[in-house]
């Protein structure tokens, strides 16, 4: 390893994060710039907008915006599918996955003399990196940035919604969370929760009667509700009494909202679970569906729970657990066909069998059901899945090197 | 929006308590309001017993859902009940999943339906 570079690029790091304090959301591609460019590098920094279907260049002052990239097709959209480092075919260009923990964010491109360095990618990972984990908390001062991944205005429901939300993707050492939800601009009544605390993983989808804002503050009361309970520590009969009771008191139009939880123990695949009239939670193992999580049953959450008992499963390494909102099984054609849960359990198998990463694979199979609904989409869709394995993991952590 | 989307309801007295409605087509949350809209004139009428003959209903989101439930809550807060009568499968898959069972009167015919509404007395 050349010590002389290696300084350079922790100067340039150095730079970056001391500078990083006081950056409003606009400045930090002229920032980045200009510690690249004593690097001899160029760099674009490029966001993933809400619908995942293209990435966006953040602008640089004084130089024209690349036109977006579409990430089905293009090698630059491989590096983020794939989160792996890609290089340009035959140019001194690359592209690095830009994430924040595991949440795919977008992709830094750099351009500039890297070949003869060999330790080029993984220094450009670090500095993707940094700057992942810089945009993550940058952007929350202004909204340059997140108008950039923008490509139509957010309902009021939607925005509320997406504050509420954690990251779409989280992993931890044993297991990966991941989430989607559609249609993103104007989703409100759907919604997800994930913790992933010591040995435990913990999650929640929820979809609310009804449409628009009135469907996102139920959404949103019920979510708040189940979260403050389980961060006071109580379980989840608990947590769902919580949302009942703060749902009848806030709307007593009878809205309800049907919800699942599920608290699933990493060290031995004890799954503890309540369902509050919503479709029960899937099992695969190997391509194949192995269970329903159909027991737990309750009313939705809202109209009382009395007599709910928990329901019991067990998962072992290796399984997926895969949550929906009917939202996703019931979009369909012009001519009636509705998604069904066999294609669902079809297309999650497909693209997870062919090794994609669990935020692929929804990426992947929302944008199935939303081609579906052919542009118009009755109702919102949620994807929640749970990988249960080291490889799974591995697929969702940036790298250089190939992978197996 | 299509035809087949537009929902009818038909309305038969069949006491001075007992209303049978029998909505034909989707029940959204868009289309439940002509579905409301029969209930309360039934409940506007001196009734307190609802039957909704599921037999043409194609689908229910869940606005048709909340709407059962605020029928429910009404016709208990006059002393009667609502009964959900004769769901064609898909349909009552959909008050399966959410559990209405264990809300309201679930019956597999309209005459069941209608017989367990006189034996409320």
């Amino acid at each position: 390893m050349d010590e002389a570079v290696t300084a350079r690029w922790f100067d340039a790091v150095g730079d970056i994060l001391r500078q990083s304090h006081l950056w409003r959301p606009d400045q930090l591609t002229t920032y980045v710039e200009s510690a690249a460019a004593r690097l001899g590098l160029h760099t674009t920094v490029w966001v993933v907008d809400y619908e995942q279907v293209s990435l966006r260049a953040l602008p640089v002052p004084g130089r024209p915006v690349p036109p977006p990239v579409p990430i089905d097709g293009t090698a630059m959209g491989r590096a983020f599918t794939l989160v792996r480092t890609r290089r340009a075919d035959g140019e001194d260009r690359w592209w690095v996955p830009m994430v924040n923990g595991t949440d795919r964010l977008g992709v830094l491109e750099v351009a500039g003399p890297g070949a003869a360095d060999p330790e080029f990618g993984s220094r450009c990972e670090t500095l993707a990196g940094l700057i992942g984990h810089l945009i993550t908390t940058t952007s929350a001062r202004g909204d340059s940035i997140d108008r950039v991944r923008r490509t139509a205005p957010m309902s009021t429901a939607a925005e509320m919604l997406w504050r509420m939300l954690p990251p779409l993707t989280a992993s931890c050492e044993h297991a990966v969370v991941s989430a989607v939800l559609q249609p993103c601009y104007d989703v409100g009544g759907d919604g997800f929760d994930y913790a992933i605390d010591d040995e435990t993983a913990q999650l929640l989808i929820l979809d609310a009667a009804g449409k628009g804002l009135p469907a996102g503050l139920a959404c949103s009361v019920a979510l708040a509700a189940v979260r403050a309970r389980r961060r006071a520590g109580y379980g989840l009969l608990e947590q769902a009494r919580a949302a009942d009771e703060a749902l009848a008191e806030q709307f007593p139009d009878a809205r309800f909202v049907t919800a699942v939880l599920v608290e699933l123990d990493l060290t031995d695949g004890r799954v503890r679970y309540l369902n509050a009239g919503h479709p029960a939670p899937l099992v695969l193992r190997a391509g194949k569906l192995i269970a329903e999580l159909s027991g737990g049953r309750r009313l939705p959450l809202g109209l009382g729970g009395t007599g709910a008992e928990i329901g019991e499963s067990v998962m072992r390494p290796g399984d997926r657990l895969l949550c929906y909102s009917d939202g996703v099984t019931e979009a369909r054609t012009g001519t009636g066909e509705r998604f069904g849960r066999d294609r669902l359990i079809e297309v999650t198998e497909r693209h997870a069998g062919a090794e994609l990463s669990a935020p692929e694979v929804l990426r992947r199979l929302a944008h199935e059901v939303m081609a579906q609904s052919a542009g118009e989409p009755d109702d919102d869709a949620t994807l929640l899945l749970l990988e249960w394995s080291g490889a799974a993991v591995t697929r969702t952590v940036p790298t250089s090197g190939e992978r197996e | 929006m299509t035809d087949e989307r537009i929902l009818t309801v038909g309305v038969e007295d069949l006491s001075s308590s007992t209303v049978l409605l029998c909505p034909a087509g989707e029940i959204d949350r868009d289309s439940q309001t002509v579905l409301h809209e029969a209930a309360t004139a039934a409940f506007g009428r001196g009734a307190d017993r609802l039957i909704i003959d599921l037999t043409e209903v194609t689908f229910c989101d869940s606005g048709g859902l909340s709407l059962f439930v605020r029928l429910d809550r009404e016709a208990a807060a006059r002393g009667g009940s609502l009964r959900l009568a004769a769901a064609r499968p898909a349909v009552r898959a959909i008050l399966d999943v959410v559990n209405f069972d264990r809300l309201m009167s679930l019956h597999e015919t309209v005459a069941e339906a209608v017989q367990a509404s006189r034996a409320e007395g």
